[in-house]
């Protein structure tokens, strides 16, 4: 499922009550680009996923 | 586990979809729209270019009002107890606007928003078109009723820019016991209660007490502000020192990994960020940028005004005008738009330029051109060191920022 093509390319968690917070997740920083690429996969997986009954 | 998509809307990349569990949005490709199962959009007929602004924005802040009774002394909306404010009508009616438009978020505030006794009305409105409504307050005058309504909302921040007496320093007045309450009446009905704290040359001492306080009370997230000399903060001298900027964010990392609670830093501190040079891949993935205003971002004033953002920026429309957001958003807002085209330097030679977009303009606005780059970026203030043989940099003491207008 994971080799299909669909490609997440961006993420962004929770919500922004600011002004101005749309910024630096330091938590998601920190991991760095394997980190990114690796849960950009399952994401793309867990969104394709069949709904289960 | 399947991440249900809740709401998406078509962009020239493909799109963005959103999923409440967790909660997110994610941008995806035109691959991942048609997998998904979302119908085709004229948008992908064409080949996507690099600088091309979102369809419409993510997030729009709506400044309710500029009605308030704290009287803050850096507040940046200069609010007062009779400072104007959009009528339920008027709110009304924008994010009807914004719901055709396709925006997801709108960050609710002022002022003082719970001062307004229709803000549950809106809050609830914006639910029914399909918008999630978050709001930043004081948290002053908050009780356990108004914390129960609380639930219709997103995210809810309480702004504490200091912990006891800090607070009374940051803000002019002794209202930490008030913050303090609000924190643990809204967190005993929700769980996404989070904290606001403004970054000043005075408070950022202070920052580990907020931390411990985020943690104490098991909140979700610890929000960090860049203060920004507009308003009534102008004429503060509160920005941050050179050797502060520098530092910002590994005392961020050392607070999340310290205290183990989420740490986000506002999009004018990107320029602090990325002089630590963190990986510009990662960076992108995860939505780290600097300006985005006119592009992720929007603002509504109490007046009427749709601007980039809620600090800076020219008016581009008036909100309250059927159809003028939407037009404004696909012609205007050049003046954000354009600054990674025609950036000077040091930022047209900064590998970081695309995520960057040269800091925060309310902040380079407010030293004097809107267009010039963030003059408290690190990297700036070396460029300018060296170019310009005005200051020391490497010790961090002696490097003097422009004078704020005021």
């Amino acid at each position: 499922m994971i080799f299909r093509k669909g490609r997440v390319l961006r993420a962004t968690f929770g919500c922004n009550p600011n002004s101005s917070s749309l910024g630096v997740d330091v938590t998601f920083l920190l991991f760095g680009a394997i980190f990114a690429s690796a849960l950009a996969l399952m994401l793309g997986a867990l969104l394709r996923r069949p709904r289960t009954p | 586990m399947k991440l249900e998509v809740v709401r998406a809307r078509a962009e020239r990349f493909g799109g963005i979809v959103e999923v409440a569990r967790p909660r997110a949005l994610l941008h995806v490709d035109r691959e991942m729209m048609r997998e998904l199962g979302q119908p085709h959009s004229p948008l992908w007929d064409s080949a996507a270019p690099d600088d091309a602004p979102l369809v419409a924005p993510t997030e729009v802040h709506v400044v309710l009002s500029r009605r308030c009774a704290a009287g803050c002394t850096g507040c940046y909306v200069d609010a007062t107890p009779d400072g104007a404010a959009l009528s339920l009508d008027e709110a009304r009616r924008i994010l009807d606007e914004l719901a055709a438009m396709g925006v997801f978020h709108v960050a609710l505030g002022g002022g003082e928003a719970l001062e307004l006794d229709y803000l549950f009305e809106v809050a609830a409105h914006a639910r029914a078109v399909g918008i999630t409504p978050n709001l930043t307050t004081s948290g002053l005058g908050l009780g356990a009723r108004e914390a129960e309504r609380c639930r219709v909302f997103g995210q809810i921040n309480v702004s504490v820019d200091g912990v006891g007496e800090g607070y009374r320093r940051a803000r002019g007045f002794d209202g930490f016991a008030h913050a303090e309450r609000a924190l643990r009446l809204l967190r005993a009905v929700k769980e996404e209660v989070g904290v606001n704290c403004v970054v000043s040359r005075s408070s950022f001492d202070g920052l580990t007490d907020v931390a411990r306080l985020v943690r104490r009370l098991r909140l979700n997230e610890l929000e960090l502000l860049r203060f920004k000399p507009v308003g009534r903060g102008a004429r503060l001298g509160e920005e941050l020192t050179p050797d502060q900027a520098r530092r910002i964010y590994p005392l961020a990392r050392r607070l999340m990994l310290r205290h183990r609670i989420r740490v986000k830093l506002d999009c004018s501190f990107a320029p602090m960020v990325f002089w630590h040079r963190p990986s510009a891949r990662a960076a992108a993935f995860w939505g780290v940028q600097g300006c985005v205003a006119g592009d992720v971002l929007a603002a509504v004033a109490p007046e009427g005004h749709l601007t980039g953002c809620s600090f800076a920026g020219p008016p581009e429309a008036d909100a309250r005008v059927p159809g003028a957001a939407r037009a404004a958003w696909s012609e205007g807002f050049a003046s954000f738009r354009s600054f990674v085209r025609s950036a000077p330097e040091p930022c047209a030679s900064c590998e970081y330029l695309r995520l960057c977009r040269g800091g925060c303009r309310a902040v380079a606005e407010a030293h004097g051109a809107f267009s010039a780059p963030d003059p408290g970026c690190p990297r700036v203030q070396e460029w300018t060191a060296r170019t310009a043989g005005r200051g020391q940099v490497a010790g961090g003491g002696s490097f003097a920022l422009p004078v704020v207008r005021g």
